[in-house]
C-alpha cells in the first residue's frame, strides 16, 4: 500500500531523516491558526496517491499571506480524478542542490538495492534512459543493519559525505516499515543541512498488519469486499467476468478470452479449495459489475470439490449467464446438478472462453 | 528427480496446522504409491509428543533430525512465523526447504533466504506448491494423478496453471521428469536459472518448460543461462500495470515486467513461446 507523502515524512522522521518543518491540515481554516510559525515562502502540496502531482498543479509555491488561498483552491482541485483529503504544508527550503534516492528489492540478487543520482527532481526514469552513468547502484545483504561504508563511498561519490547518514536512515526507515520502495526525491542540501524535501513510501501488503495498518486503501470499496473475503480481485473494463483458482490459471483466463477478442471484465482468484459459500459470494461478486455480460468460472484442482461448486453457482441465482469449466474430485456430480438448472458446463478452458466471448458479443 | 527421490525422508514443519496435516497424508499416501519413504516427522513448536496420521511431531527440527534420516522439509508454518521456519530448519542442518507457505512478509522472506544459503540450505518458494517428480517424490501439494513420469521438466511461478500445462502434457502422451512451483513472491529461493542449472546435470530431463508471468524478469535471466532446449508461456498479456495479479510477484512495475515485452525477450533468444496453454505439447513435441 502506498502511504501518503506526510504519513512517509513521518516514518521518515522517526528514523532519524530531517524533513522539512510543515502542518497537516485538513482545511483551510485549519491553516489560519497554524501560519504564525512560518516564515516568509511556504510550499502548499495535495496530499493525493498520483505520480506527477507538481505537473499537474497539485504543488504550489506562494507567499504566506496566499496560503489559505491556494489551500482552499487545492482542497477542491481534483489531479487524476482525487481530491484531497489533507494537505501539507511547509517551509520553503533555500536549496543548494537536488539528488535523488531510493532502496528497493531487487528480485534477481533477492536484496536491498539503493539507487543514487546526482540529479533530482526530476523525471528519473528519463534520467536513467538519458544519462545512465548518473545513476549509481548497490545492493548488500539483507542481513546487515547498516548500509556498510564502502558502499556508501561508492554510492555518493563525489557527492556530499553527509548525505550518507540520511541514506542510511532510509535504510533503517525501509526495514521497519517493511517497505517495498522507500525514496526521496528530492533529497536536497541546503546552508541548513540535508533534508528529504519529498517523500515516498510503498509498503509491503503482506506486511500491513504488523505495521498497525488495518485497511488497505489502494483498493476500489468492491475491491476491498474482495479482499474482506479472502479473493484476489482485480477491475477491468470488459464484459466478460472471470473467476478463477490460482492467481496463473485466472490470469491465463483472461489472456485466452484477449486472444480470442474477447475483453475481460476482472480478475479473481478465489483460491484454493473453494467450497459453495465462497463460490456464491464470488459469482455475485463479478454478476455486481456494471457491464458484466456472462461470467466465465474455471476451476481446477485436487481439493476443489465440483460439486461444491456447482452448488454455489446455482445459490448465486444470478441473471447473467455462468459458462463454467471444472475439473477435478466429484466432477460429474458437478456436471450434472449444473445441467439440471440450465447451466453449461464444458470440457476445456478454451471452450468455456470461446463461448463466454461468443455470448458476451451477442 | 532434481530435488531428490524415492529414497528422501522428509519432515513437515506446521505439521499439526490443518494444511500440514491435510498434505502429509497425500504426500504419504504418494509415498505408498511409489515405495517413498515420504513424510518421517512433523515439527510443531509445543505440540512435540503427538502425531499427525501416525506421523510423530516434534518440538524443532534439530529434535526430528536427531531421531529420523531426513534432508528436506515441506513448510506450511502460517506467514507471519515461516520467515523464522526457514532458518531453523537450515540452521538444522536441512539441505532442503520447500516453503508452501502464502503471505510472508518479503522483508522476512529476503532475511531468510539469506540466512538459509549461508547455512548452505537450498529453499524452494515460498508461495509454491513444491516439487513433484512423478512415480518418485512429491514435495508439497501438487495433485500427482494428472503427471506421469518422463523426460520433460517444468519450472513455474504458479500452482493451478502448472496443473492444467502437467495435464495438457500427459494428455499428450508427454512425460515429467520433474515439476517445480517456485513461487509467485517477487523473492524467491530457486529461481528459473537455479532451477535449470540442477535440470542440466539431469540425465533423465531433455526438454524444459517455463511457465513464467508478467514481474520481474526471472524468466528472461533463466533462459538466458540455460543450453536445455526451453519452451515458455507466459501469463498476463492482459494484466494492466501497478496491480497485483493475485501473487504478489505478478505486479507491472514502473513500466518493467509486462507479458508482451517479455514474450519479445524470450522470442528473440530463440525459445518458442507457446500463445495458450493447450499449444505447449506441440511445441515441446518438436523438441524432443
Amino acid at each position: 500500500m502506498k502511504l501518503l507523502e506526510f504519513e512517509a515524512k513521518e516514518i521518515f522522521s522517526k528514523n532519524g531523516i530531517p524533513i522539512p518543518d510543515g502542518v497537516v491540515i485538513r482545511s483551510p481554516d485549519e491553516l489560519r491558526r497554524l501560519l504564525d510559525g512560518f516564515t516568509d515562502e511556504v510550499v502548499v502540496k495535495s496530499q493525493v496517491d498520483v505520480g506527477g502531482r507538481g505537473k499537474a498543479g497539485g504543488i504550489i509555491i506562494t507567499r504566506k499571506a496566499d496560503a489559505v488561498e491556494a489551500a482552499t483552491h487545492l482542497f477542491s482541485f481534483p489531479i487524476k480524478g482525487l481530491i484531497p483529503k489533507a494537505i501539507l504544508v511547509e517551509e520553503k527550503l533555500p536549496i543548494e542542490h537536488e539528488y535523488y534516492v531510493s532502496i528497493t528489492i531487487d528480485r534477481t540478487t533477492r536484496q536491498p538495492m539503493i539507487l543514487f543520482a546526482e540529479t533530482g527532481g526530476v523525471d528519473i526514469e528519463e534520467t536513467a534512459r538519458t544519462r545512465p552513468d548518473a545513476l549509481r547502484r548497490a545492493g548488500f545483504s539483507p542481513l546487515l543493519s547498516d548500509v556498510p561504508g564502502f558502499l556508501m563511498r561508492q554510492i555518493l561519490g563525489d557527492a556530499p559525505k553527509e548525505l550518507g547518514p540520511v541514506i542510511n536512515n532510509l535504510y533503517k526507515a525501509f526495514c521497519a516499515s517493511d517497505a517495498l520502495l522507500a525514496e526521496i526525491n528530492p533529497l536536497v542540501t541546503t546552508s541548513r543541512g540535508v533534508f528529504a524535501a519529498d517523500a515516498k513510501l510503498i509498503v509491503d501488503d503482506n506486511a500491513l498488519a504488523r505495521q498497525g495498518i488495518t485497511a488497505n486503501r489502494d483498493l476500489t470499496p468492491r475491491e476491498r469486499e474482495a479482499e474482506e473475503n479472502g479473493f484476489s480481485y482485480v477491475e477491468l473494463d470488459g464484459s466478460i467476468g472471470v473467476i478463477g483458482n490460482g492467481a496463473g490459471l485466472t490470469m491465463s483466463t483472461l489472456d485466452l478470452i484477449a486472444h480470442y477478442n474477447g475483453k475481460a471484465a476482472n480478475f479473481l482468484d478465489v483460491g484454493g479449495g473453494a467450497g459453495r459459500e465462497r463460490v456464491m459470494k464470488a459469482v455475485r461478486l463479478v454478476a455486481g459489475m456494471p457491464d458484466v455480460k456472462v461470467i466465465v468460472v474455471n476451476l481446477l484442482g485436487g481439493i476443489t470439490r465440483c460439486d461444491e461448486v456447482a452448488r454455489g453457482i446455482i445459490d448465486a441465482g444470478i441473471d447473467q449467464l455462468v459458462i463454467t469449466r471444472l475439473a477435478g474430485t466429484n466432477e460429474e456430480e458437478g456436471r450434472a446438478l449444473l445441467a439440471k438448472n440450465g447451466y453449461q458446463m464444458l470440457d476445456t478452458m478454451e471452450d468455456v472462453v470461446k463461448e463466454a466471448v461468443k455470448e458476451a458479443a451477442a | 528427480m532434481i530435488y531428490g527421490d524415492h529414497t528422501t525422508g522428509v519432515i513437515v514443519q506446521g505439521a499439526t496446522g490443518n494444511q500440514g496435516a491435510f498434505h502429509i497424508n497425500l504426500m504419504n499416501q504418494y509415498a505408498r504409491e511409489t515405495g517413498g519413504r515420504g513424510v518421517v516427522a512433523g515439527v510443531t513448536p509445543g505440540k512435540g509428543g503427538q502425531t499427525v496420521h501416525g506421523v510423530p511431531v516434534y518440538n524443532s527440527v534439530r529434535e526430528a533430525m536427531a531421531e529420523h534420516d531426513a534432508t528436506t522439509s515441506v513448510l506450511f508454518v502460517p506467514g507471519f512465523a515461516a520467515g523464522d521456519s526457514i532458518m531453523e530448519g537450515a540452521s538444522a542442518g536441512l539441505e532442503l526447504v520447500v516453503a508452501i507457505t502464502e503471505g510472508i512478509p518479503v522483508h522476512d522472506t529476503m532475511r531468510s533466504l539469506a540466512f538459509a544459503r549461508m547455512e548452505g540450505c537450498t529453499v524452494i518458494g515460498p508461495n509454491c506448491p513444491g516439487t513433484l517428480s512423478p512415480g518418485e517424490l512429491k514435495l508439497g501439494i501438487m495433485p500427482p494423478h494428472l503427471a506421469m513420469p518422463g523426460n520433460v521438466g517444468i519450472i513455474s511461478r504458479s500452482g493451478t496453471l502448472t496443473y492444467e500445462v502437467i495435464n495438457e502434457l500427459t494428455r499428450a502422451g508427454i512425460g515429467q521428469s520433474t515439476v517445480v512451483g517456485i513461487g509467485g513472491d517477487p523473492v524467491i529461493g530457486q529461481t528459473f536459472t537455479e532451477v535449470l542449472e540442477r535440470f542440466e546435470s539431469d540425465p533423465q530431463t531433455k526438454a524444459v518448460v517455463l511457465i513464467g508471468e508478467v514481474g520481474g524478469n526471472l524468466e528472461e535471466e533463466g533462459a538466458r543461462s540455460t543450453n536445455l532446449p526451453l519452451v515458455s508461456y507466459i501469463a498476463g498479456i492482459s494484466a494492466p500495470p501497478e496491480k497485483r495479479m493475485g501473487h504478489a510477484g505478478a505486479i507491472i512495475e514502473g513500466g518493467e515486467g509486462d507479458a508482451v515485452s517479455k514474450i519479445a525477450r524470450l522470442s528473440r533468444l530463440g525459445i518458442p513461446v507457446a500463445g495458450k496453454p493447450s499449444d505447449i505439447p506441440e511445441l515441446v513435441r518438436e523438441l524432443l
